[in-house]
């Protein structure tokens, strides 16, 4: 059984989670920070991602390929809850009079010069404000595909026919473009 | 006009033709004969190609190193185990590895900006150091902040992040003028730029920089693996001027749907001025295979000032008044007794506990890494601010801090 925390059967266990975690860590850490946009916010959320697995014995002991579909899923997960709580906690600020932008990336979009990194910062503000109005089905089959995911394992982590990836992907592209023109006209 | 027979492929098969995702050489000749579906896949192509480049602009630009990745997997055992201990008394089966400088890691940009030159005092001093306990004591000489002493602000993510907000909106109400980084107006930017200027030099090259001799540990105190004479790093010292704009300002609130807001009258033109020392960092590596390693860090007091017609407890007033500055924080700070030599050190309280106890003859702070695997000690010291890091247990650490002499 796969576990970590094991006092008698240790070695085997611990080589299991170890080596998930430094297999799948790094390309969870893509995935995720694509989703905050903030290191220390990615390391936390894929902290909790990786605690839940600590958790799961048996999962552990699953193939591979089902325990990064697992992975991929919980973090996403935790990561798009962070992000509705960065929300909520904003929309009181904003009722109790707040003047900023609400993020870290729109306030940087605020900021004049000439800087690259302002410039950078308003691409990714724009490309965020465009993925929060896509489907959230369809905005999570574009994020695992552009970050370099196989529709096998974009099947495995939605939980659907891998012959509906492609209708997802091809609608999730598509309401992207169409609300970033129309977010980047309204401005 | 559609001329195609009924088997044309669904987008969603399109789409994953374009993926190579499947192989249809039925439907490549398909494609060829039938006008719709050429259409539709050059569209689906162009959405593809525009969602791909859109996308690329969210990839972090580094990846985990190693040592991240090994470190990050030290809180989750660390935690994993923490929790279980709660629960149950089941023990923790698997022998930690030898403890990671987390605080090298974790805190990875407040540490090395600290380092740096104590910069991260920068961000602190923008906004948590003008608290406005003692407003009215508005003479000349008290109009300017001299770190003298140093006390813990707990904070939470969520609170970093507010706070962090807040000095990106200050940006908006103003500019920063720093030598080596004109045109910028983000305060994150410029303290991370000066931390970057940090290079490596001699002991003797540094007590120069500085200014004074450097204090260092006991050799015997130091822990066991660690090389006993450390490589030395100075920052230079360079001065952050923040100028309030009245007109920008104005434009900010404006196209931010307050136009009702305005900045005062007074505030325009009027500048604070943060004096961010040089500073040394000597590290005591560990050998190879040993990821045992102490930090310690050394500057000289910071200082800041205003100009114009606002006082520093004015300038404090306002600053705390910005929007969206965490109403926890501003209580704390508004506690601090002397606020104007008082440098607040922001403690993560989810991942550091911290008590104020005696460091090398001064008040000061030792934090502990709630995961076990680092300590820091924190102290100012007849007008120098010391800083002592590394991957050990805080008592232990704290021994060491106590040990800095000039030898």
């Amino acid at each position: 059984m796969a576990t970590m925390t094991m006092a008698s059967d240790a070695a085997e266990p611990v080589t299991r989670f170890d080596a998930l975690f430094a297999q799948f860590y790094p390309e969870l850490f893509g995935l995720v920070y694509r989703i905050l946009g903030d290191r220390m916010e990615t390391e936390d959320t894929l902290q909790e991602a990786f605690l839940k697995l600590a958790d799961e014995p048996d999962l552990q002991a699953r193939p591979d390929t089902e325990v990064a579909a697992w992975l991929r899923r919980v973090g996403m997960n935790l990561a798009f809850n962070r992000i509705r709580s960065a929300r909520r906690a904003r929309a009181r600020l904003e009722r109790v009079g707040r003047l900023e932008r609400t993020d870290n990336e729109a306030a940087e979009r605020d900021l004049s010069g000439p800087s690259d990194v302002v410039v950078r910062s308003e691409e990714r503000a724009a490309v965020r404000r465009a993925l929060a109005e896509v489907p959230e089905r369809q905005r999570e089959c574009l994020l695992l595909r552009h970050s370099g995911y196989s529709y096998v394992e974009i099947a495995a982590t939605l939980g659907i026919a891998i012959g509906s990836v492609g209708v997802l992907l091809a609608r999730a592209e598509h309401a992207f473009r169409a609300h970033y023109g129309r977010l980047e006209e309204e401005r | 006009m559609n001329t195609t027979p009924q088997t044309c492929p669904d987008v969603g098969t399109w789409r994953a033709w374009l993926d190579h995702e499947i192989d249809l050489p039925d439907e490549a000749q398909h494609l060829d004969a039938c006008p719709g579906c050429q259409r539709l896949v050059d569209e689906l192509r162009s959405d593809a190609t525009f969602a791909r480049a859109g996308l690329a602009s969210l990839s972090p630009l580094e990846v985990p190193s190693a040592a991240e990745i090994s470190v990050a997997r030290e809180r989750v055992h660390w935690r994993h185990a923490a929790t279980r201990k709660r629960s149950a008394t089941e023990p923790l089966g698997r022998p930690r590895l030898e403890p990671t400088p987390m605080f090298f890691t974790r805190f990875s940009t407040p540490w090395r900006v600290a380092a740096g030159g104590i910069a991260a005092a920068l961000a602190l001093a923008l906004v948590v150091a003008f608290t406005p306990e003692g407003s009215a004591a508005a003479a000349g000489f008290l109009a300017q902040f001299r770190s003298q002493q140093v006390q813990a602000i707990e904070v939470t993510p969520q609170s970093q992040a507010d706070i962090a907000r807040v000095l990106k909106s200050l940006g908006n109400l103003g500019t920063i003028q720093e030598p080596s980084i004109a045109q910028s107006t983000n305060p994150a930017v410029v303290a991370r730029s000066e931390a970057a200027q940090s290079k490596t030099v001699t002991a003797a090259e540094a007590t120069q920089t500085v200014g004074f001799t450097l204090l260092t540990p006991d050799p015997s105190s130091l822990p066991a693996g660690v090389a006993k004479e450390p490589s030395v790093r100075v920052s230079p010292a360079s001065q952050l001027k923040f100028t309030f704009d009245k007109k920008k300002a104005q434009a900010y609130y404006q196209s931010t749907g307050h136009p009702e807001v305005s900045l005062p009258d007074k505030f325009d033109g009027a500048s604070l001025t943060v004096s961010i020392p040089s500073a040394a960092l000597l590290t005591y590596g560990g050998g190879q295979g040993s990821r045992t390693e102490l930090v310690v860090a050394e500057a000289n007091e910071l200082v800041v000032d205003t100009q114009g017609n606002v006082s520093l407890p004015e300038m404090r007033d306002f600053l705390l008044t910005l929007p969206g500055l965490p109403p926890a924080i501003v209580s704390q700070l508004k506690q601090i007794q002397n606020w104007n030599d008082t440098l607040p050190i922001p403690v993560p309280v989810d991942q550091v506990n911290w008590q104020q106890v005696p460091i090398n003859g001064s008040q000061g702070l030792l934090l502990n890494d709630n995961s076990g695997v680092g300590s820091a000690a924190v102290w100012h010291a007849n007008g120098h601010l010391f800083g002592v890091a590394g991957t050990l247990k805080a008592s232990d650490l704290q021994k060491v801090a106590n040990t800095l002499a000039v030898r």
